[in-house]
């Protein structure tokens, strides 16, 4: 798993991206077109950005598991409310709903200001 | 409760006292028949092994439910590693009894309907997935084992469930009441039916528009009134009658199917799991599918390895097993079989976590690991009737080898490798047999076939994964396909010397 930082000094939203062995979806195309300077989307919300369902870049989780509860026995880091948003594609997956390629971004964007 | 012992095992299933029908008589004593007890005594082993410390690693897991440690085959994966645990688990089992151990299609229904059941809620406001946790519990507390109730008869295969003449071909509801459903139909070629406690049912196709009442899940017991249960003939199934050991080939253990009748059979609502919503039966056969696939490898793995030392044990019997070819022919076997093994770990190892919390496999890997089961245990039995003669076949009975007058004729042109007893020549033979032809080939061949759906069920869910466009587009990419072409740098390639 790679992370990059946005190189726009404006860019709100960190992309964690798989390594892209076997990529369903175009990611760097599902990555800019993501808002830049949205000020709707807070600090330090984060996409986990997977080209496939195998989910390489949340280490294997379709969803961010939400509180200690959820995550029992289950690996990841838990992530509550108060936390800044976090979504995960795997593939035609945003949090483990199927969404076709081209309602990828804007699904995203949409969790993103939730 | 704590785990059961082998012992509770067999006598609560003689508690059920299920309504049996074998050569057309109803079976009382089950538990006992010799036909049927080899069954009974591979999923007894299920609970003997996870009593064993030098086993519990693969055998035992934590629920995420209690805390509590339960036998593995009732646990609701929750990471990859537990999914990788299952599969070894499997081949342990395929080990230990050279046969179909049966209580797999139960785990793998509890795994796909905890997430369904989880997004049919999402989706539909429905109230499932607690009540299905509920039932895990249930099951987890008291050691049970679970019927996997996919396969409907069908009838004809081209018509939707709702276009059969006989609307029964496929199980369906046929009332809802304040306090639950009634339902009627039948499960076919049921594993382990007669040895569980509980039946658990899912639709077999993804359902459509007008079969609302055939996209139903449920749990019953075993024993809940209306069910009937018709055994299935098996190869080779009437030497178990026979009252000696020798020529069943494994006298100890063996797989069980089983014709399930619903007549009209009640159903509280806190065991429905599933009741109308058509567009998460789909979800629900791909991923009990999934799961299975899986299983088949680590359980086909284990019996392979049973029948590759059988092999082997008879070339040894027949004094060819220096020769290079028989060598050759084992690595072979070997390499298929930890081929198989390897499908069923990969798509362990590359599993997610699903919405639900829970673990579910990667999908496409799972099938590939299912199409080569479809293949590869056939070849493995072809080399083992390469290797261990054509008297696997032709071999006299033990009644012969008992003959006061036949039996030393027998004993003398069955000699092998000079070393070794006729007797156990002749043992190893009939495993091979038993493995090949007989009764364990109803697991080991057809139920590679078509157990967790036929070749082409596995074919139609690659050829969705298989993220086409992708590998287009790096052939394209390579190839240089919509490059400008200058043909003016063309040059005739000049000849370079020898010296
Ligand atoms: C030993 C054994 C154990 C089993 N255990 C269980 C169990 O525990 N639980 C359970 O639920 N099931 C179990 N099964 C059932 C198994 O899942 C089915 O056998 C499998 O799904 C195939 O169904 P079928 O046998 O009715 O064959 P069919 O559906 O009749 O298939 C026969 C052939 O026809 C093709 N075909 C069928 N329908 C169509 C169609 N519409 N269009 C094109 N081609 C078609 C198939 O691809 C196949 O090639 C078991 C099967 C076996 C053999």
């Amino acid at each position: 798993m790679t992370e990059e930082q946005q190189a726009e000094p404006v860019r709100r939203v960190k992309v964690v991206y798989c390594g892209g062995c076997n990529p369903h979806i175009d990611r760097s195309a599902v990555a800019d077109a993501l808002p830049a300077d949205d000020p709707d989307v807070g600090p330090g919300a984060t996409v986990h950005l997977s080209g496939c369902p195998r989910a390489c870049a949340s280490d294997h989780l379709l969803i961010m598991p939400r509180s200690e509860d959820d995550v029992r026995g289950a690996a990841g880091t838990p992530h509550s409310s108060d936390d800044p948003p976090v979504v995960v594609v795997a593939g035609e997956l945003v949090d483990g709903v199927p969404t076709p390629a081209p309602e990828l971004a804007p699904t995203i964007t949409r969790k993103l200001k939730e | 409760m704590a785990l059961k012992t082998p012992e509770e095992f067999r006598q609560s299933i003689a508690d059920l006292h299920l309504q049996i029908y074998m050569f057309g008589e109803k079976v009382d004593d089950y538990v006992n028949h010799p036909v049927i007890r080899p069954s009974i005594n591979c999923i007894a082993m299920t609970y003997e092994l996870a009593r064993l410390p030098e086993y519990e690693d693969l055998m035992l897991a934590t629920s995420h439910l209690t805390g509590k440690k339960v036998n593995r085959f009732t646990h609701i994966h929750q990471s990859t590693d537990d999914l990788s645990k299952k599969v070894k688990m499997q081949r342990l089992l395929g080990q230990k009894t050279g046969s179909c151990f049966q209580r797999c299609v139960g785990m793998d229904a509890i795994n796909a309907l905890y997430s369904v059941t989880y997004e049919t809620d999402q989706a539909r406001g429905t109230q499932y997935h607690e009540r299905f946790k509920n039932y895990v519990q249930y099951l987890q507390d008291n050691d049970l084992v679970a019927d996997g109730a996919m396969t409907d008869p069908k009838g004809d295969r081209g018509l939707a469930p709702h276009q059969q003449p006989d609307p029964d071909m496929y199980l369906h509801v046929v009332e809802r009441r304040d306090d639950g459903i009634v339902v009627r139909g039948a499960k076919a070629h049921q594993t382990g039916a007669c040895n569980s406690h509980e039946i658990i049912v899912m639709p077999t196709v993804a359902m459509r528009e007008g079969d609302e009442d055939y996209a139903v899940s449920f749990s019953c017991p075993a024993n809940a009134e209306g069910v009937t249960y018709i055994y299935g003939r098996q190869s080779c199934d009437t030497r178990k009658l026979e009252g000696n050991d020798l020529d069943i080939g494994n006298a100890q253990f063996g797989g069980q199917e089983a014709l399930m009748v619903f007549d009209d059979v009640f159903v509280p609502w806190d065991r429905v799991f599933l009741c109308g919503e058509i567009e998460f039966s789909g979800a629900l056969v791909e991923r009990f599918a999934g799961f299975h696939r899986q299983s088949y490898g680590g359980c086909k793995v284990g019996v392979g390895d049973v029948l590759i030392g059988a092999a082997a044990t008879a070339a040894d019997m027949n004094g060819a097993a220096k020769a290079s070819h028989i060598k050759d022919k084992l690595i072979e076997m070997t390499h298929l079989n930890e081929t198989l093994f390897s499908c069923g770990l990969a798509c362990s190892y590359e599993g997610v976590r699903m919405p639900a919390g829970n673990y579910q496999i990667d999908m496409l890997l799972a099938n590939v690991c299912k199409q080569n089961i479809t293949r590869f245990p056939y070849e493995i039995a072809r080399l083992a009737e390469d290797i261990a003669g054509g008297l696997m076949v032709t071999m006299p009975s033990a009644q012969d080898l008992a003959d006061e007058k036949i039996g030393p004729i027998v004993e003398k042109y069955l000699v092998g490798q000079c070393d070794t007893p006729v007797i156990d020549r002749m043992r190893i033979l009939r495993l091979v047999e038993n493995l090949t032809l007989g009764t364990a080939a109803v697991g080991y061949r057809t139920e590679s076939m078509h157990g967790a759906g036929s070749p082409q069920a596995q074919r139609i869910m690659i050829a969705r994964q298989s993220n086409i466009n992708h590998k287009k587009e790096l052939a394209k990419a390579l190839a240089g396909v919509g490059k400008p072409w200058d043909k003016g740098k063309i040059k005739v390639p000049t000849a370079v010397s020898a010296d």
